[in-house]
């Protein structure tokens, strides 16, 4: 690709300026400046360790962006794990800043006995506001956006608290009936109960290590038919998702098989992925084995945590990628378009991914050259692994992939320092958070100060972002795919906050573009069927599409 | 202990409630595309079936075939029962999670699967979830109540438990209908183990023993039980047998070793127990440290029995780091310890201590 060639070009020279000046040798140019301080979060998850080891100490929350007032810059909402500590909202100053607004915003969760996990945003009640879904160990809360700053917990009358002693994790709002309104789906992790906690590991002091989920059974997970009148009706298993081999962790929604309608990906620990297909009419059916999408290219289950979905070859075909243990790699399904889908990992260039630990992921175009790029966060779930295996510690550095035609290169140490901080990570999402055009980056770390990456734009290349308001389709239009057509490129993407780990990214779609100067034309196909081109869009903006009343 | 007969395709039919696919031969049917389709799918998991029921066993291309069946029909629950027979014949540990999970959603897909639930308990055995072996078997039993093999895994459920007594009436009851139900009086010997009868408890092995069933756990078990009384000739004898039977398993040597260690042939001992050496590197498997406990216990006591003691002390302390509470190994490391002390002041005689 001839803009790729020139960026390239164009950093050389920038290093090259660097060495002369400097006398020194070339230095990386950073990706990505952590601008946590600066920005304002203070946020510090609570694990609420314990000698005990129960197992949801070690599997951190999530994080979501999230537009609580539609200003047009992104707010950022923080999961806290431990009893009694409280989640963070904080309201984007618009200046690069971030204020705390938890106590007003009412979303605190500090009232719950729960474990806090993870957080899904949409907009339930098509009101135009974006509300927040907390999954916990216990009973999840769903946030309803009263549009002052405030906040009302409203889950008992949505009846989508979950089952009592149920460990929710990842959830998303996805319109799986297109019928206008967001649908809930809610993965479930294991049947672990606080009085059944087998030690584990070692029995001589400081060995003690948390649980190889093997020994614990998996939970059907849950998903939520919107009524339409704020109220849900659990429609889990007439649907047909609620296996209870399942030991779900990431959850995300594309529509695989571009049949029109959003199929669900479900990554296990140590059981074989589902994938869910659509059926159009109410019901789903895990075709995970015709696929090829539940084990790795060895027939053996992962332990998955973290998934996304997205077209990285440029065939316009999503493809499927899962973050897995430490000694596993993480994996790329590439669809093959016929229901079928080849885990490419070892081909396409993931190597690197071997002995970290990957949780939170997003397939994003970091550079905005037209593809999208991996990130992972890292960090081991045996806070003491060191002990039993040295080469492995609990906290990890990210990875970063460059997208390469298709085939991906380890940028992560090239990055800057940013990337290269260890951290226990879990929860991680991707918004444009200052409106530049380039995509950054929000890490929650157990136990440990969260993280906010701001991505530097080195690469100058165009972008657009597109804020879809669904009429017919629900009203952030959850579920469209976009053809994005640049000359000589033809991009195709699907709006959908939901996907990594216990988390939400921003609502709003973002296309690299590389050194495109003008969109010919966009085309959305909306939940509701409804067909809409846009022609001749110009580059570098936030574009707000309502979706228009024809088909 | 676990005792792993296979189950025989007798037994699985006999406790399939619901057994159309697996068991009834192939009926005459409509032959519209589709059920030809279905009749063609029914064939390949009875043949499958019978392949995972036998004695010899191809669970590697039967998991092969079950998951290109499941592409095919992914909600067949009798292709997802025999996939976790299949994966818990391939006896690795890796794979219970996926053994598990394939015979819960057999049971989401169809309830009535008595065999899965049977099957689902055994591992729930061998992984020490005897509670939810329990709860699976207190269904099960509903549906088939006085079925030999359901209440013989129920009794060693209840052993497992802590309640022997329990088991007694358990396997006696089965005895009763089948006195040739190996199985049970296996469970029953042990649990006459835990209740410190040991004589009966020989008796009872030892016709498992004579019956020729599962000879490598039997000679074990009664090897074990020999060792407790002191019968040491006897309990060479069989626990050679043991290995013999099943050479890959660490128990029978680490038992064998013992025994060889209390007659006195400790060269024998050290040979044995060199044949059940864990692996080296670190393991974040917790599911079989018990054997690691066993094995460096008996390492430290033969060193000491030959007179090592500086080396004793290290397998001592090895077996205090996995297993804190190890009385055997607390007295075993002070007497090391002072035996150690005594050596050194007769090396020293003007020392006071």
């Amino acid at each position: 690709m001839i803009h790729r060639r020139f960026r390239l070009l164009t950093l050389a020279v920038a290093a090259g300026s660097l060495l002369v000046l400097s006398g020194r040798a070339q230095e990386p140019v950073a990706l990505f400046d952590d601008v946590t301080a600066a920005a304002g979060i203070t946020f510090v998850h609570q694990s609420a360790a314990t000698p005990d080891k129960f197992m949801m100490e070690t599997f951190g929350s999530g994080v979501a962006w999230i537009d609580i007032d539609n200003d047009g810059f992104q707010d950022l909402f923080f999961v806290n794990g431990a009893p009694g500590a409280s989640n963070t909202l904080y309201k984007n100053n618009r200046n690069g800043t971030f204020s705390n607004v938890t106590d007003q915003s009412g979303t605190a969760g500090t009232g719950t006995k729960a474990y806090k996990t993870g957080v899904a945003v949409g907009d339930y009640d098509n009101d135009g506001l974006l509300d927040l879904f907390v999954t916990a160990y216990g009973s999840d809360i769903l946030y309803r956006n009263l549009g002052n700053g405030a906040f009302a917990d409203v889950t008992t009358t949505a009846g989508v608290a979950g089952g009592p002693g149920e460990w929710s994790t990842s959830a998303g709002f996805f319109d799986y009936d297109r019928d206008g309104d967001l649908d809930l789906y809610v993965a479930n992790y294991v049947d672990f109960r606080m009085d059944e906690n087998p030690w584990c590991g070692d029995r001589r002091p400081g060995y003690r290590m948390y649980c190889n989920p093997t020994i614990f059974d998996g939970t059907a997970s849950r998903l939520y038919r919107n009524n339409g009148n704020g109220t849900f009706t659990d429609v889990s298993k007439p649907a047909g998702v609620a296996n209870p081999a399942g030991k779900g962790l990431g959850v995300v929604f594309c529509d695989y098989d571009r049949d029109g309608d959003q199929d669900i990906y479900v990554a296990n620990d140590l059981v074989r992925n589902f994938l869910y297909r659509n059926n159009g009419e109410g019901t789903f059916q895990d075709v995970a084995y015709a696929a090829s999408v539940g084990f790795d290219i060895n027939g053996k289950p992962q332990a998955g945590m973290g998934v996304d979905c997205g077209d990285v070859d440029g065939d316009g075909l999503p493809e499927l990628f899962v973050t897995n243990f430490s000694e596993e790699l993480n994996t790329l399904y590439k669809n093959h378009g016929d229901g079928t889908f080849e885990d490419v990992t070892q081909q396409i260039g993931l190597g690197s991914g071997l002995l970290p630990l990957g949780f939170g992921t997003k397939l994003y175009d970091y550079d905005n050259d037209g593809d999208l790029d991996i990130h992972v966060t890292n960090g081991h779930v045996i806070d003491n692994v060191k002990l039993y295996t040295p080469a492995l510690s609990y906290e990890q550095k990210d990875l970063l992939y460059e997208n390469v035609g298709g085939k991906f290169k380890d940028v992560s140490a090239a990055a800057g320092g940013a990337l290269q901080t260890t951290r226990v990570g879990r929860g991680l999402a991707v918004a444009d958070f200052d409106n530049d055009g380039f995509p950054d980056v929000a890490i929650s770390s157990v136990g440990r100060k969260a993280v906010l990456l701001r991505n530097r734009g080195v690469s100058k290349n165009n972008w657009i972002e597109i804020r879809a308001e669904g009429t017919k389709s629900n009203r952030f239009g959850l579920g469209a795919t976009v053809r994005v057509q640049t000359p000589g490129a033809l991009q195709v993407r699907e709006i959908n906050n939901a996907a990594s780990y216990e988390s939400a990214n921003d609502i709003r779609l973002h296309v690299g573009l590389g050194t495109a100067r003008t969109i010919p034309q966009i085309e959305i196909l909306w939940p509701s069927g409804t067909r809409q081109i846009l022609k001749d869009i110009a580059v570098n903006q936030v574009l707000t599409v309502k979706e228009a009343d024809t088909r | 202990m676990r005792y792993s007969n296979p189950v025989t395709l007798q037994n699985f039919c006999a406790v399939m409630t619901i057994v159309a696919i697996t068991c009834a031969p192939a009926q005459a049917r409509d032959q519209t595309p589709a059920l030809q389709a279905l009749q063609a799918l029914q064939e390949r998991v009875n043949r499958i079936g019978s392949d995972l029921f036998s004695p010899t066993p191809h669970p590697a291309e039967a998991i092969k075939e079950l998951k290109a069946i499941l592409a095919i029909a992914p909600d067949l629950p009798e292709a997802h029962l025999l996939l976790g027979v299949a994966y818990r014949a391939q006896g690795n540990p890796d794979l219970m999670g996926e053994a598990v999970a394939e015979l819960r959603q057999a049971l989401a897909l169809n309830p009535e699967l008595t065999q899965a639930r049977m099957i689902l308990a055994r591992i729930y055995l061998d992984l020490a979830r005897a509670g939810r072996a329990r709860d699976e078997l207190r269904v099960a039993l509903e549906k088939v109540p006085d079925n030999p093999q359901l209440l013989t895994l129920m009794a060693e459920a209840e052993r497992q438990l802590g309640n022997p007594k329990r088991t007694v009436e358990l396997t006696r009851q089965v005895l009763t209908i089948d006195p040739k139900f190996d199985q049970a009086r296996y469970y029953l010997g042990l649990a006459l183990i835990d209740l410190q009868q040991h004589a009966a408890a020989i008796q009872e092995l030892e016709r498992v023993v004579q019956s020729g069933s599962n000879p490598a756990e039997s000679n074990l078990s009664l090897g074990m039980a020999y060792l407790e009384t002191r019968r040491l000739d006897d309990a060479v004898k069989v626990l050679r047998e043991a290995t013999r039977a099943d050479p890959s398993r660490p128990e029978g040597h680490i038992q064998l070793a013992r025994a060889y260690r209390l007659k006195g042939l400790l060269d024998d001992a050290a040979r044995e127990l060199k044949l059940a050496a864990p692996a080296t590197g670190g393991s974040l498997s917790a599911l079989y440290q018990n054997i690691e406990v066993d094995y460096y216990l008996e390492e430290g006591l033969l060193r000491m029995a030959r007179g090592n003691l500086d080396t004793a002390l290290q397998s001592l302390e090895k077996v205090l780091a996995l297993d804190p509470n190890n009385a055997v190994a607390q007295k075993s490391l002070a007497d090391a310890r002072k035996q150690l002390r005594d050596r050194t002041q007769k090396k020293t005689p003007g020392s006071t201590r």
